[in-house]
């Protein structure tokens, strides 16, 4: 009798060989990513004029290239942190989510994550959530504040307003002393078909209130793009998905920003 | 900080090297007792639709457990289907789900141990399993831009198994027949797409363990 309450027991200790369902929420591994990754990265850039950080997104289902990616920014000893658009998951599970944040934690230096559509799939929302942390939040590298958005207004079906404009009155009200800048990253710009157009003219408003706004990153079209979305100056840069091998690398200083968008 | 793994390939070796010895040791050999002893009964008239078993199954991708009947067939009960009814706590997602699934089992070879204990070495098949919930769809909601946008159902998820059984043979004991007591292996459509295109996934990365327990009821 012990016996068997001893294999019952270790049956539901493994969460790393029981699944519930592919969408269940037993987390196995660590959570609360981001909130531990901005602390490592504000600690690491606190007092510079000066950062580097890579632009990735939409490693769904391309693991192998994820981890390709990972030990190529690894090669380098120049990236300060690394942002992840979003689009981990292909199709919202809980193991997708997993893999890709095991695969992420091999980076030498700190990232975060954005949430994208495909994460939000079933339950993939507060598996991100859990797993990640918030959909919207912001940090300080150097002089530099970094505000990460949700974009994906269709997959929340209009239950809340997307982007969050409290958020953005609240960043704008108690922008950091430090920062001297901005940059705005979010899965998937303001014009694209899972985004509310109805707002976007509304957030170019709020994003021309932004102290020196330097560019705009995003995700989701999985091809490089740069372009003046809104004919205001404002270049919006669209990583590429991982699966076409290249990194989107930012440098920002005192003379301004560069870009550049290297294979791997 | 990785997460821990559990290894299934010492038992997919062992699962293996009995599907291979299976078939042998069942054979029915002339002046030797059958080792599988199995015989298909059957209810007669409108009784047919009464389950011949209830089973009783924990994990597995259908729920924390799932309940149901089913009904065997072939001539020495080869073929299972069986009709699971499953929930998934709120403990484990947002709310409470409800899960259904239709199972089918394949059961090859029975193994006779003893008077009272066979072995099944082999049971394999397929499930389809399906989450109650309002984020769950089968068809993509009519608010995205085009009608496969997404192009699969969250609600409907695919599995195939591999397992193994032992029976026991219990002495008359109310409706119950004999008590097998399973364990497989699974892995749905979706996990088993990403793990045909990735090197870096390992087999322990999309195969699941799920136990449970049958119950198969006198005529």
């Amino acid at each position: 009798m012990s016996r068997i309450c001893l294999l019952i027991t270790i049956l539901l200790l493994l969460p790393g060989c029981i699944e519930y369902h592919p969408y269940d929420m037993r987390i196995s591994g660590e959570t609360g990513v981001n909130a531990r990754n901005i602390q490592r990265i504000e600690e690491g850039c606190r007092g510079r004029n000066a950062i580097r950080f890579a632009v990735i997104g939409d490693t769904q289902r391309w693991y192998d290239e994820t981890q390709e990616a990972v030990e190529a920014i690894n090669r380098r000893n120049d990236i300060d942190f690394v942002i992840h658009t979003g689009d981990m998951a292909n199709f919202g599970m809980r193991k997708e989510f997993e893999l890709q944040r095991d695969i992420l934690n091999g980076l030498a230096c700190p990232y975060v994550c954005l949430l994208g559509n495909h994460d939000c799939l079933g339950n993939g929302y507060l598996i991100f959530q859990e797993i990640f942390g918030s959909y919207d939040f912001a940090f300080t590298a150097g002089n530099t504040r970094i505000v990460c958005l949700n974009m994906n207004a269709l997959d929340f079906d209009h239950t809340m307003t997307i982007p969050n404009f409290q958020f953005l009155d609240n960043e704008l009200a108690h922008f950091p002393a430090e920062a001297q800048k901005s940059v705005l990253v979010m899965h998937a710009d303001p014009l694209s078909d899972i985004a509310d157009r109805g707002v976007a003219q509304i957030f170019r408003r709020y994003t021309e209130h932004f102290s020196s706004l330097q560019f705009c990153v995003n995700g989701h079209g999985h091809n490089y793009k740069e372009s003046d979305l809104f004919d205001n100056g404002t270049i919006y840069y669209q990583c590429d998905a991982i699966e076409k091998r290249y990194l989107l690398i930012f440098t920002l200083n005192d003379e301004g920003y560069t870009h550049e968008r290297i294979p791997f | 900080m990785n997460a821990y793994r559990f290894n299934p390939r010492p038992i997919l070796f062992a699962l293996l090297l009995l599907l291979v010895a299976g078939p042998l040791l069942a054979q029915d050999n002339a002046g030797r007792k059958r080792l599988d002893d199995r015989y298909h009964v059957r209810y007669d008239g409108w009784k047919r639709v009464l389950p011949t078993h209830i089973k009783a199954q924990y994990a597995g991708g259908m729920g924390f457990l799932s309940i149901g009947g089913g009904w065997d067939y072939g001539a020495r009960s080869q073929g299972e289907t069986d009709l699971l009814v499953g929930f998934l706590p709120k403990a484990y997602a947002d709310v409470l789900h409800l899960t259904i699934t239709l199972k089918q089992n394949y059961i090859p070879w029975s193994l006779r141990c003893t008077e009272r204990l066979a072995v099944e070495p082999l049971s394999c098949g397929a499930y389809l399993c399906l989450i109650t919930g309002e984020h769950f769809w089968i068809k993509d909601p009519s608010r995205y831009p085009v009608k496969r946008y997404y192009g699969f159902p969250t609600q409907l998820r695919f599995h195939i198994f591999l397992g193994q059984r032992i029976t026991i043979t219990t002495p008359h004991c109310g409706t119950m027949k004999n008590l097998s007591l399973f364990y497989e292996l699974n892995t749905n459509e979706l996990d088993l797409i990403a793990k045909c295109g990735n090197k870096h996934l390992r087999i322990a990365d999309i195969v699941n363990l799920s136990v449970g327990i049958k119950i198969q009821l006198m005529k």
